[in-house]
């Protein structure tokens, strides 16, 4: 029986990650999670570097960073956990770079070369490409979202930006140009725009190299991964309870959030210092819920005898170090000295 | 020593309620599964907590920063408590909690999260170590409390020490190493260096000034009268 039902476990389809779930046998889910940790860590290594080369070198290696980002989405592709991060992360990462990419250009007007104006606007309303963009992104977006608001407020950002380039304003991309007068422009460092772009894929990386990681990693993994590095069997099991206990407390929160909504806490409309303190005040029932649970699950590992176990059973959920494993460490090494070490650049290479 | 000079000594480590809460290791006593799981179970609701302050109050929430950091008065009201898990708890919380799983990156997120150690570090040694003994509650209770136990507080001196040391010294620590390391990674621009130190002193004291005082009327006597509040360091 118990052999049926270890068999039954091993035989899952998909198996819960930290933040969601992933198919069983991709080449993703094959791989290590030393293998995978090493990967991201060098990932993240080579994308800080690579956007964070001066200019008077040659600037951010555009070229590296958007082939690390392919590399990303690929294995994300391959773990098959790239549809869940295009309808949840992704759209939530995209006003963030975005938000980035304007933050690097407006903060980093030190760097040298010549500069390039910008439109606050241009003295005249645009028909063009920028029009195109309108269009496109609210009907877009109000297909999919059956509203005005949002759609017509995220076109007219787009918008806005698509006509603030002063280079932008000639055919092929200005067809039409209504004067209106008014003509307010300011200029950058044209190299702003190259470290502003770098900063954005770099983001990129590291944003979804740790969703690769969290997507595709399951708390009895790094237990027994911690086992093999010869880590007591106490702290493995601890690193796998911590890890196992982030979902129950997130479901606490949000059972607390919604027990107190409804007692009317946001019912009415309060300051933000008043919102501020009810956060706090969310947090104490579940800080008062956490010690009630951990004093639970001290009372039942106490009843198992975990104190006095001396060969406790270990975890099964280890896996050897495969051929893949040593392939894949072996090109991020090399990677990693072709890049950081020896400081060449992939743009190079093209 | 004389045995007068032993019951001096005696009745002066106990002088105030507090004066058991010391940097000793913690009586040598052995960690309980019922600790541990404790231990445990704090560390990720740190995580969980630095997670939501940076996603739902961080407009920057890929560089790991929050405009309010609700989870700092946690982990140090926690350090507080349980001591070296506490601390544990704020490093662990940050790297985790407001570093990978916002999105930030493992190298940022392990070298950034040294600005949520160095002050619940600091901090309890300085409350356990020296404020505890001139009349100041380490586990911040005099910030609420006009009596602890028969002894009266000093409410005034209470809120002085806890807003040089906690909401400006150790912050200023805190920003200053934070967005620091994050500039030296490349992470925040030359312009808007000052920007960012800001948010983030600027966040994480409101959120010590306003909530620390909820936490501490709201917890502290639970957790005390459970015996749960570690002696020192370990237990």
């Amino acid at each position: 029986m118990a052999k049926e039902d270890a068999e039954a476990r091993t035989k899952k389809e998909y198996v819960r990650t930290f933040i969601f779930s992933m198919k069983v046998g991709t080449p993703v889910e094959k791989l290590h999670v030393i293998t995978k940790a090493l990967m991201i860590v060098i990932m993240s290594i080579v994308a800080l570097y690579m956007f964070d080369i001066p200019i008077s070198k040659g600037g951010p290696d555009i070229a590296g960073l958007v082939f690390l980002l392919a590399l990303v989405f690929v294995l994300l592709g391959l773990a098959r956990s790239a549809k869940y991060l295009v309808t949840s992360y992704l759209l939530l990462a995209l006003p963030v770079l975005f938000g980035e990419f304007f933050w690097w250009l407006f903060f980093d007007r030190a760097l040298p070369g010549p500069t390039i104006p910008f439109y606050i606007w241009p003295g005249y309303f645009p028909i063009g490409i920028s029009t195109v963009l309108f269009l496109v992104v609210f009907f877009g977006l109000y297909y999919r979202m059956r509203s005005v608001m949002w759609p017509l407020i995220a076109a007219l950002i787009l918008w806005f930006i698509s006509i603030t380039p002063a280079f932008l304003d000639v055919y092929p991309y200005t067809w039409v140009a209504i004067k209106t007068g008014g003509l307010f422009a300011f200029t950058l460092p044209s190299a702003s725009v190259t470290v502003a772009f770098g900063k954005v894929l770099g983001y990129g990386v590291l944003i979804y190299t740790s969703f690769l990681f969290l997507l595709t990693t399951r708390d009895t993994e790094i237990a027994g991964a911690l086992r093999q590095l010869k880590a007591s069997f106490r702290a493995a099991f601890f690193a796998a309870l911590m890890f196992r206990n982030l979902n129950i407390i997130l479901i606490d929160y949000e059972n607390i959030r919604t027990a107190q909504r409804a007692r009317g806490a946001e019912v009415q409309r309060r300051n933000i210092l008043a919102r501020i303190v009810d956060l706090a005040y969310i947090a104490i029932p579940l800080v008062a819920s956490m010690i009630k649970r951990s004093t639970e699950m001290g009372v039942a590992l106490y009843a198992r005898g975990f104190e006095n176990a001396k060969k406790p059973v270990d975890y099964k959920e280890t896996k050897g170090i495969s051929y893949m494993d040593v392939i894949v460490i072996a090109i991020m090494v090399g990677f990693l000295v072709y890049t950081v070490i020896l400081g060449h650049t992939i743009r190079a290479l093209i | 020593m004389s045995n007068t000079e032993t019951v001096k000594s005696a009745v002066a480590q106990d002088k105030y309620p507090w004066s058991k809460y010391t940097l000793g290791i913690g009586g040598g006593r052995k960690v309980t599964s019922t600790q541990y799981t404790l231990y445990i179970v704090q560390i990720a609701v740190i995580i969980i907590l630095s997670y939501l302050s940076v996603v739902m109050l961080g407009p920057l929430s890929f560089s790991g920063i929050s405009f309010f950091y609700f989870v700092y008065p946690f982990f140090m009201v926690f350090t507080e408590w349980w001591g070296l898990w506490g601390i544990l708890a704020a490093y662990i919380g940050c790297v985790v909690g407001a570093g990978l799983m916002v999105g930030l990156g493992i190298v940022p997120s392990i070298l950034y999260s040294v600005a949520d150690l160095v002050p619940p570090l600091v901090m309890f040694i300085i409350y356990r170590g020296f404020l505890g003994k001139m009349g100041i509650d380490p586990l911040f209770r005099d910030l609420t409390d006009k009596q602890i136990g028969e002894t009266k507080t000093h409410r005034g001196m209470a809120w002085v020490w806890f807003i040089l040391i906690n909401v400006v010294v150790l912050n200023l620590i805190s920003a200053q190493l934070g967005i620091g390391i994050e500039y030296q990674l490349g992470l925040v621009p030359p312009s808007a260096y000052w920007y960012y130190w800001a948010g983030w002193f600027v966040g994480d004291a409101i959120a010590m000034i306003i909530i620390t005082p909820i936490i501490v009327k709201g917890l502290t006597s639970l957790v005390e009268r459970q015996g749960l509040v570690n002696t020192g360091w370990i237990t």
